[in-house]
């Protein structure tokens, strides 16, 4: 069995029998951290588990231009507008080289993105938050992406040839991102009160999705295991989750941002009080554990996390939606340019 | 000259505020295809046509801010409705169709290929260095716009058709490119903005009927009525009033802060 076997049904089956020396020396060559390239023998759940994991976080990219997308006709200056374009564009162009290397494992590009709007396939849950205001791109590019920083350098240490080159390309442009983060929030936290305050609302909504953007707890996480094994994966979600919160608590504080708890409304908007103010309360668990070397903090909201990833989240519809449109609107051109390969109009499911 | 006489500032201000204006809102035009376009590939070349059109006119601006003693972020954001002098043909929303994206594009970059040719040899130092080096990359646009034409022509009826209605959508719209900014033929004269080896309606005229004849779509341009007024002059269509108020929503919060 190779990559290119491409009619095989793309399933994770742990009953599958495989030749026991051949998985044995598979072993042996991930033990000694060689890379598996394309061509290469691999266990079938190998090839599907790399798949799915190649293929969502293509999904993700491509989902993930959608909010920032959205600012773009919006950028409040020449160079921000420039900026913002250009990190959206590589968001793109990840989600494009991913996607080559979900093909060369063997699903054609047509069916990934028919599988993303017809809800077969999923995107990574944090883009199901809604990005109302200016502040929302800042803290996106530094939350987000410097989140995502520390996932895909632990996914670079991985095992397959392909993905970990991307991945060491990705990570060099994230870096970009996580600066002109950066950059726009230093800008706001050291502007007007106005914007000192938009800011903050912004790092709000997004500080608890970020600390979820790592996945479920590892008690909780059923993918961890098999796919260590094989190197898919190298750190688990809690170590990564806390390698975070060590980074970004302090540089949060730093900049002059409370880190609060906040009751949302179902658009994922923090709601108000009666006498006006944010319903909200600062972190009661948020101390820096001397002994440990690790700051603590309150246990996210599980619940939320569950039912966003499950498609009741504030912006599930509308981001698969404006994928949807994108297909749809650009089917005839795809037909025009690639002709019989451009693929079959979804179904409407 | 790297100076400009008192009689031609203001002439060449519109001068410079008509070619950025024209760059920076078919830069933002394009930029609203950036994650949405047909396919992922020219996603990508799309979004650098978009930042190529924006970074160009910064560099518009920032000439124009020279003589002004303004700043290029105040010049693009900061003006009224009517103070703005792009051209129709850029203000009109593509309702996220393609082919009308790329007949726009097939208009504005081959008009402004041309018009950069021409600064190139402007009298006026600073523009003429900036138009060379501008030239190269505006190659690039006709180029992709051209194949694009011809790809959508070449495709069948469907394709031909949309292409078809787009061009003639858009063609009367092309037209106002051509409407002489303020003091153009003063700026003519002095040699700031020279006049090319040919008479540019015809070679504009020329270069896209070439591309919609290999494409086998039919082309009709004609030069602006004789008198008409558009957006060289600050009228501008009814789409252009919300294109401001999108672009310069967040901007217009705290116009003197930074972002």
């Amino acid at each position: 069995m190779s990559l290119s076997a491409a009619t095989e049904e793309l399933k994770i089956d742990w009953s599958i029998q495989e030749d026991e020396d051949r998985i044995g020396e598979f072993q042996g060559r991930i033990d000694r951290r060689e890379l598996v390239e394309p061509g290469d023998w691999m266990p079938h759940n190998y090839r599907v588990g790399m798949l799915r994991v190649a293929e969502h976080h293509a999904n993700s990219e491509i989902v993930g231009a959608l909010p920032e997308g959205e600012w773009i006709t919006r950028a409040p200056s020449l160079r921000r507008k420039l900026a913002l374009i250009a990190k959206v564009q590589d968001e793109v162009g990840h989600g494009q080289m991913l996607y080559r290397v979900s093909q060369d494992l063997g699903k054609t590009r047509d069916q990934m993105l028919r599988d993303l709007i017809t809800g077969k396939t999923r995107y990574h849950n944090v883009f199901n938050y809604p990005a109302p205001t200016w502040a929302d791109v800042a803290m996106i590019q530094w939350l987000i992406d410097g989140a995502a920083i520390l996932n895909q350098k632990s996914l670079a240490e991985g095992s397959c040839g392909p993905y970990i080159r991307i991945m060491k390309r990705i990570n060099m442009e994230e870096a970009f991102h996580f600066k002109s983060g950066e950059d726009m929030v230093l800008t706001l936290m050291s502007g007007t009160r106005r914007q000192k305050q938009m800011c903050q609302e912004a790092f709000d909504r997004w500080w608890w999705p970020t600390i979820m953007f790592f996945g479920p707890p590892d008690k909780e996480s059923t993918k961890t295991g098999p796919f260590m094994v094989w190197r898919i994966k190298t750190a688990t979600n809690d170590t990564l989750r806390q390698k975070f919160i060590d980074r970004f608590v302090p540089a949060a504080l730093d900049l002059g941002l409370k880190i609060h708890i906040s009751v949302k409304d179902e658009n994922g908007i923090i709601k108000r009080k009666p006498d006006g103010t944010l319903d909200q309360i600062e972190d009661p668990e948020l101390r820096y554990d001397e002994e440990a070397g690790h700051w603590r903090f309150s246990r996210p909201d599980w619940d939320e996390f569950y039912r966003v990833i499950n498609g009741d989240g504030p912006c599930n519809k509308q981001r698969v939606a404006l994928r949807r449109f994108s297909y749809e609107q650009g089917a005839w051109v795809r037909r025009t340019v690639l002709g019989q390969y451009a693929g079959l109009p979804p179904s409407r499911n | 000259m790297n100076t400009v006489p008192d009689n031609l500032k203001t002439p060449l201000v519109e001068l410079l505020l008509t070619v950025a204006d024209d760059k920076l809102m078919l830069g933002h035009r394009n930029s609203d295809w950036t994650g949405l376009a047909p396919i992922l590939e020219e996603d990508i070349a799309f979004s650098s046509l978009a930042q190529d059109e924006i970074a160009h006119a910064a560099e518009f601006y920032k000439l124009a801010a020279d003589l002004l003693e303004s700043d290029p972020d105040k010049l693009a954001y900061g003006r009224k409705p009517d103070e703005y002098r792009c051209a129709a043909v850029v203000e009109l929303p593509d309702e996220f169709d393609w082919s009308v994206a790329i007949a726009r594009q097939f208009f504005c970059d081959h008009f402004d290929l041309l018009r950069l040719e021409r600064l190139a040899g402007s009298s006026y130092k600073p523009l003429a260095a900036l138009a060379k080096r501008l030239v190269a990359e505006e190659r690039v646009h006709v180029e992709h716009a051209d194949r694009w034409i011809r790809h959508l022509g070449g495709g069948d009826d469907d394709a031909r058709q949309k292409t078809q209605a787009a061009l003639d959508k858009l063609a009367p719209h092309a037209a106002m490119l051509f409407e002489p900014t303020i003091g153009q033929s003063e700026l003519e004269a002095a040699g700031v903005y020279p006049a090319g080896k040919r008479d540019m309606f015809e070679q504009w005229s020329a270069d896209l009927c070439a591309v919609a004849k290999d494409a086998d779509v039919r082309l009709e341009v004609s030069r602006p009525p004789a008198g008409a007024s558009g957006g060289r002059s600050g009228k501008h269509s009814q789409a252009f009033a919300g294109l401001l108020d999108e672009m310069c929503e967040v901007y217009r919060i705290e116009p003197e802060a930074a972002w």
